[in-house]
C-alpha cells in the first residue's frame, strides 16, 4: 500500500494554547483510519488542517507526495462530511449532491448520471427532489456522504458524522459506512470520541489525548495491548492494577507472582497490569488465583457486571462522643441555640473560615415555636497554629450565645504505603438529637469527622467509599462510639453469565495471556 | 369573571384601534370632500386628486421621494450586506468599534444627525439638493440593513461556507451560492426597512436638502400652514399603497406555507 | 473565508466620514464662538453659558422635559395593557393584532400628524362629539394636542417592545410561580412585570428620545408660537443662522437623553435585584 498522507510534526496554537503538540502520522491508501479521543484532544483540529480549513502553526502536510499546506480547500482532492452535515438548506437533495460537479462545470448529463449513482449508493433514489430540511437525521447523513463522494475524492474526512443520530440508527450507519468505504475503495479518515464506533469500523485507530498521539494500531492491538492507562481506560472497560515486573514473563501484583506473556521490561520495573473484564472468570474460592468478596452486581443485558473486592482500601477509625446536652434557651428573645466542640488538625488552621467553624461546630439558632432558623451574627474566636484548646463564641443579634471549644491535635491520619494513599479523620462530639435528626447520616458523619483521603502521588482527592459504624442512629444513647472510614480497595470488574450474590466469597481465575503489561505514566 | 375580563380587554383594544386608525380614516374620507373644509364633509368629489396631479411641486416631491428611496435602498442594501459579511469575519475589537459607531445614527436624536450632516455638507461646500439628500439617506439606512443582516449571519452554520469550499467552490462562489441565499430573508427585510425609513424621513431630509428638492414629508410640513386638502389626497394614496404592500408582505409567507403544506400532504 | 473581512473596510471609511466627522463638527461648533471659521478656533463655554443664563431657554427646556416625560408615562400606561392582551391572545390573532399595531407606523408621520390637525380643530370631529356633552373646548394648539400627537406617533414602539419581552418570557416561570403558590396578581407583580421590565426600558428609550427632540409635532399641533427645544435648534440652524449655539443646544439635549437613559437602566437593575433576585 502507498503512503497517501503524511503529517510531519504538526503543531497548532490557538491564541497561545497548544492544541496539537507535534503530530506525526502516516495514512495509507484505502485505509479506514479513526482519530479517537475525548473532546478537546485535537482530533477535529487535525482533520480541519487536512481539509484546509485551518493552517497549522508548524509542520508540514504531505498529500500524494506533495506539500499541500498552502493549497486552499477548494483545490484539495479531499472532501468532508461535516458535523451536523452542513447541507445547504436552500437547495434540494439533488442540487446539494450536484453542487461540487456544477462548480466544476461538468456537462449536465454527466452530473445527472453521477448524482443518480450516488443516490443509489446511499439508498435514497426516491428523494432527489426533496427539500433537505424535511429529511430525517439519518437521511441527511447519507446525503452529506453522497455530496462528498460524488466529487470522487481520494480521501473522505468524516467529523463525528454519527454524533447527532440515535443509538439504533448509529449502529446501522456504522455498518453502512464501512460498506460504502469498501465499495468506493478510498481512504476514510473518521473522527469520533466513541470507542465502540472506532473498534467496529476502523482498519487503524489513532488514539489522541491533549494534542498528542497516544497509540496507533489496529482495533485488536489497541484493545488487547493498550500502551498506557489512558488508552486502556478509554478503549473499553478494564481492570488496571499496580504491579512489578519481576523478570521476563513474571509479574507480581496483589503480593503474588504470576506467569504472563510479556517481556522486555527492566527487572523490578513498576508497571500497570491490565486485565479485561471478559478475561476474568469467577471460580470457587479455593481454585482462584485471587480471592475476594462480591461487592456489587449489575445486569447489563447479555451479562452481569460483577465487582469483586480482593483487598480493602485505606481506613481510619475515629471516636464519636455522643452526649445528650440540651440547647441553650434564651426565653426573652424566644431563641434556642446549639453548637458542639470539635477537633481540628494544625494544617487546617491556615484555611479556617467562619463558615467552616459554623459547619464543624454545627452551630445553629432557631425559634422554638416556628422552628425557623435564625442567623448567627457574630463569631468570636482566637486560634494559634499549635496544639491546644481554643474557645469560640457564637451569638445571634438578640444576644443568645453559645461557647464551645476547638481542640487542635495533629494526629489521626493513616498512610497506606502500598496504595500511596493517606486518609484523615478526627474524633468528634455530637448530641443524641443531632444523630437522630440526621437525614443523610453517612454524609454528616464525613462532615463531622472532617474525613478526607487523598493520593500521595499527586495530591488529588480519593473518594471515601465505605463508612462503618456500630450504632443504631434511631435508638442511640449518650456514650462513645467508633466510626470507620475507608477508601475503595482493590476491585475487579468481571463479566459473568451467572449471577452471584453480593457478599459471596469467590475466587478469580485468569490465564497468562489474559494479563497485559503497560509502562507506567 | 373570566368572561367580563375578556369583554373588558376587547373594549379596550377597540378603543385603542379607534385611536390608531381615526386619523387614517379621517384623511381618506376628507380627501373626497367637495369643499375645502377639513371639518365638515359636504359631498363626494375627486377634485383634490385632480388638483394634486396638476400641482407640479407635489408631483415633483413624489418623484424625488420615490427616486431617493429606491436609490438609497439599493445602495444601502448592497453596502450594508457586504459590510455585515465582512464584520462577521472580522476580529472582535474592530467589530465592536464599527457596531458602536453604526449605532450612533439609530441612537442619536434625528435632529442631531441632521444638523451634523448639514454642517458637514456646507463645510465641504457641497450645494444642498438631490445629492446631499441621497447621501444622507444612504447614511441612515445602512445601519438598519446591517442590523437586520448580522443576526442571520450569526445564526448560520459555520460549516456551510466550509462545505462549499470543500466541494470545490472558490470563496467568492461560496459567498454567492451559499451564504447570500441563506441570509436573503435578512437582506430583504433590511431593504424593506431602508425603503420605508427613506420614504418616511422628514427630520434629516429637512436639514440637508435645498434648492427646491423636497420630499413628501417636507412638502406636508411646509404646506401645513395653509389648509390644503390636496395633502389629504396625497396622503390617502400613500396610505393605500403602504397598506397593500404591507398586507402583501405579511400574507405571502402565510399563503406560501399553506401551499407547501398542501403539496406535502399529497 | 478570512479574506471576506476586507469587505468591511469600505464602510469603515464611510462611517468615519459620514458619521464621525459630523459628530465631531457638532462638538467643535458647540465649543467655539460665532463665525463659522474653522481656522480661528477658540475654545469657549459661552454658548452653554448663554443657554443656561437665559430664563426663556430654561423654560423651553423644562417644557420639553415635561412633555417628553408625560408622553412616556402615558405610553407605558396605555401601551402595557395592549401588549399584555396581545401576548395572551391566540396565536392566529396575535399576528393580525401586531400587523394592526405596526401598520400605521409605516405610514408617513407627517401625514398622520397632519390628520390630527383637522380632527382637533375648534369645529372638528372631536369637538363635535364633545359638544354633545356640552364639553366643547379648545384642543388644537394646546399641550394636550402636542402630547396626543406624540403619544399617537410613538406608542407603537412601546407596545412592540413590551410585547417582545412578554412573548420571549419562559412560560414555565409563570407555571413555576403558580406551582409555588402565587395567585394571578402575585404572578403578574412578582414574575411577569419584573421580567418584562427590559421591554419597558427599551420602550422608554424609543419614546423619550424622539419626544424630547421632536420639532414638527409641536409645530403642527402646538401652533407657530409653541416652542420646544427641537424648535429652538431648528430656528438656530435654519433662520437665526447661529450654528454654534444650535450645536451647543443639541449637545445639551443629547446629554440629557443619555443621563435619563442611564437613570432608567439603573432603576431597572435595582428593581430586578432588590425584589428577590433576578440577576441578569
Amino acid at each position: 500500500m502507498r503512503k497517501l498522507i503524511q503529517f510531519k510534526n504538526i503543531v497548532k496554537d490557538f491564541d497561545g494554547q497548544l492544541v496539537l503538540k507535534g503530530i506525526n502520522l502516516d495514512i495509507y491508501e484505502n485505509e479506514f483510519v479513526t482519530l479517537l479521543g475525548p473532546s478537546g484532544c485535537g482530533k477535529t483540529t487535525l482533520l480541519r488542517i487536512l481539509g484546509g480549513f485551518l493552517n497549522q502553526t508548524e509542520g508540514r502536510v504531505i498529500f500524494d507526495n506533495e506539500e499541500i499546506s498552502h493549497v486552499p480547500p477548494y483545490k484539495r482532492e479531499i472532501n468532508t462530511v461535516f458535523q451536523k452535515y452542513a447541507l445547504f438548506p436552500h437547495m434540494n437533495v439533488y442540487d446539494n449532491i450536484a453542487f461540487g460537479l456544477k462548480i466544476k462545470k461538468e456537462p449536465k448529463d454527466i452530473i445527472e448520471q453521477k448524482v443518480q449513482r450516488m443516490l443509489k449508493l446511499v439508498n435514497l433514489e426516491e428523494y432527489a427532489k426533496r427539500n433537505v430540511t424535511e429529511l430525517s437525521g439519518g437521511q441527511q447523513q447519507r446525503i452529506a456522504i453522497a455530496r462528498a463522494l460524488v466529487n470522487e475524492p481520494m480521501v473522505l474526512l468524516l467529523d463525528e458524522p454519527l454524533g447527532a443520530l440515535d443509538l439504533k440508527l448509529r449502529k446501522e450507519m456504522q455498518h453502512e459506512l464501512k460498506k460504502i468505504q469498501q465499495e468506493v475503495g478510498i481512504t476514510f479518515i473518521y473522527v469520533t470520541h466513541d470507542q465502540e464506533e472506532a473498534l467496529t469500523m476502523s482498519d487503524k485507530i489513532v488514539v489522541m489525548k491533549d494534542g498528542e498521539i497516544q497509540q496507533i494500531g489496529s482495533p485488536t492491538d489497541i484493545y488487547n495491548e493498550p500502551v498506557n492507562e489512558f488508552v486502556a481506560k478509554f478503549i473499553g472497560e478494564s481492570n488496571i492494577i499496580d504491579g512489578i515486573m519481576i523478570d521476563d514473563y513474571r509479574v507480581m501484583f496483589e503480593d503474588k507472582i504470576f506467569d504472563c506473556v510479556d517481556y522486555g521490561f527492566d527487572k523490578n520495573e513498576k508497571i500497570d497490569v491490565v486485565i479485561r473484564p471478559e478475561d476474568l472468570d469467577i471460580v470457587p474460592r479455593k481454585d482462584g488465583k485471587l480471592k475476594g468478596i462480591v461487592r456489587s452486581v449489575l445486569f447489563k443485558g447479555v451479562h452481569y457486571e460483577t465487582i469483586v473486592e480482593t483487598k480493602v482500601g485505606t481506613s481510619i477509625t475515629v471516636q464519636m462522643k455522643v452526649s445528650d446536652e440540651k440547647p441553650v434557651v434564651n426565653i426573652e428573645a424566644n431563641e434556642k441555640m446549639s453548637a458542639n466542640d470539635f477537633y481540628l488538625d494544625v494544617s487546617d488552621i491556615e484555611e479556617l473560615t467562619e463558615a467552616t467553624i459554623v459547619a464543624r461546630a454545627d452551630a445553629q439558632a432557631w425559634n422554638p415555636d416556628t422552628e425557623e432558623l435564625i442567623s448567627i451574627q457574630k463569631i468570636t474566636y482566637d486560634i494559634k497554629p499549635e496544639n491546644g484548646t481554643y474557645p469560640v463564641t457564637f451569638s445571634t443579634a438578640a444576644g443568645t450565645s453559645v461557647t464551645i471549644n476547638m481542640i487542635v491535635k495533629d494526629e489521626n491520619r493513616v498512610v497506606n504505603k502500598e496504595y500511596q494513599e493517606e486518609i484523615f479523620a478526627v474524633n468528634f462530639f455530637k448530641t443524641v438529637d443531632e444523630l437522630k435528626e440526621s437525614i443523610a447520616l453517612e454524609t454528616d458523619l464525613k462532615t463531622w469527622a472532617n474525613a478526607s483521603a487523598w493520593s500521595l502521588e499527586d495530591d488529588t482527592a480519593v473518594e471515601i467509599t465505605s463508612i462503618h459504624y456500630d450504632f443504631d442512629p434511631e435508638n442511640i444513647v449518650s456514650g462513645t462510639y467508633t466510626v470507620t472510614f475507608a477508601t475503595e480497595g482493590h476491585e475487579y470488574m468481571i463479566d459473568t453469565t451467572d449471577k452471584y450474590e453480593v457478599g459471596n466469597e469467590v475466587g478469580l481465575m485468569f490465564q497468562p495471556q489474559d494479563i497485559h503489561i503497560m509502562k507506567k505514566g | 369573571m373570566k368572561q367580563s375580563k375578556k369583554i373588558g380587554s376587547k373594549i379596550y383594544m377597540t378603543l385603542i384601534m379607534i385611536f390608531f386608525y381615526l386619523p387614517i380614516i379621517y384623511t381618506i374620507i376628507f380627501s373626497f370632500n367637495s369643499s375645502r373644509s377639513l371639518t365638515k364633509f359636504e359631498g363626494f368629489s375627486l377634485q383634490w386628486y385632480e388638483k394634486m396631479f396638476h400641482d407640479s411641486t407635489m408631483m415633483e416631491s413624489i418623484f424625488y421621494t420615490i427616486v431617493i428611496a429606491l436609490f438609497a435602498t439599493l445602495i444601502s442594501t448592497i453596502i450594508g450586506t457586504i459590510t455585515a459579511i465582512g464584520l462577521s469575519k472580522s476580529n472582535r475589537i474592530l467589530k465592536g468599534i464599527v457596531e458602536q459607531i453604526n449605532d450612533l445614527p439609530i441612537m442619536n436624536p434625528e435632529i442631531v444627525t441632521g444638523i451634523g450632516l448639514l454642517m458637514f455638507f456646507s463645510a465641504l461646500g457641497v450645494k444642498k439638493g438631490f445629492m446631499t439628500l441621497l447621501l444622507a439617506h444612504i447614511m441612515f439606512c445602512i445601519p438598519y440593513v446591517i442590523l437586520s443582516v448580522s443576526p442571520k449571519l450569526r445564526s448560520l452554520d459555520p460549516n456551510l461556507a466550509d462545505a462549499a469550499l470543500d466541494l470545490g467552490a472558490t470563496p467568492w462562489q461560496a459567498l454567492i451560492k451559499v451564504i447570500v441565499p441563506q441570509i436573503m430573508p435578512g437582506i430583504i427585510s433590511g431593504a424593506l426597512i431602508a425603503f420605508t425609513m427613506s420614504f418616511d424621513d422628514f427630520i434629516i431630509s429637512y436639514f440637508v436638502t435645498g434648492n427646491g428638492v423636497n420630499n413628501i414629508s417636507i412638502l406636508v410640513y411646509t404646506m401645513s400652514k395653509r389648509v390644503n386638502p390636496s395633502i389629504n389626497a396625497l396622503s390617502s394614496i400613500i396610505i393605500v399603497i403602504i397598506t397593500v404592500v404591507l398586507l402583501f408582505v405579511n400574507i405571502i409567507p402565510i399563503l406560501k406555507e399553506k401551499k407547501e403544506r398542501k403539496n406535502n400532504e399529497t | 473565508m478570512r479574506q471576506f473581512k476586507n469587505m468591511a473596510y469600505p464602510y469603515m471609511i464611510w462611517i468615519s466620514i459620514m458619521i464621525v466627522v459630523p459628530m465631531f463638527m457638532i462638538f467643535m461648533y458647540a465649543f467655539t464662538k460665532h463665525g463659522n471659521d474653522v481656522a480661528t478656533f477658540w475654545f469657549t463655554f459661552d454658548n452653554f453659558i448663554r443657554f443656561f443664563s437665559d430664563i426663556i431657554f430654561i423654560n423651553v427646556l423644562k417644557q420639553s422635559l415635561y412633555i417628553a416625560v408625560i408622553t412616556t408615562i402615558i405610553c407605558i400606561l396605555l401601551g402595557y395593557p395592549v401588549a399584555y392582551i396581545i401576548a395572551n391572545s391566540k396565536e392566529k390573532n396575535k399576528v393580525f393584532l401586531i400587523l394592526l399595531i405596526t401598520l400605521p407606523t409605516w405610514i408617513n408621520m407627517l401625514v398622520r400628524t397632519y390628520a390630527w390637525m383637522g380632527i382637533l380643530q375648534d369645529n372638528g370631529i372631536l369637538n363635535n362629539i364633545l359638544s354633545l356633552f356640552g364639553l366643547q373646548t379648545k384642543l388644537l394648539h394646546t399641550d394636550f394636542a402636542v402630547i396626543l400627537g406624540m403619544v399617537y406617533n410613538f406608542i407603537p414602539f412601546m407596545i412592540l417592545q413590551i410585547h417582545t419581552s412578554l412573548t420571549k418570557m419562559d412560560k414555565s416561570l409563570i407555571e413555576a410561580a403558580s406551582d409555588l403558590g402565587a395567585d394571578k396578581i402575585q404572578c403578574f407583580l412578582k414574575i411577569i412585570f419584573p421580567l418584562s421590565l427590559p421591554g419597558v426600558i427599551s420602550g422608554i428609550t424609543l419614546v423619550f428620545l424622539p419626544a424630547m427632540s421632536s420639532f414638527f409635532i409641536p409645530k403642527l399641533l402646538g401652533g407657530g408660537q409653541y416652542v420646544l427645544i427641537g424648535n429652538v435648534i431648528e430656528s438656530q440652524f435654519l433662520t437665526a443662522g447661529n450654528w454654534n449655539f444650535g450645536s451647543a443646544i443639541s449637545l445639551i439635549i443629547a446629554v440629557i437623553i443619555m443621563i435619563s437613559m442611564y437613570i432608567t437602566k439603573k432603576i431597572e437593575v435595582k428593581n430586578s435585584t432588590g425584589k428577590g433576585g433576578i440577576i441578569h
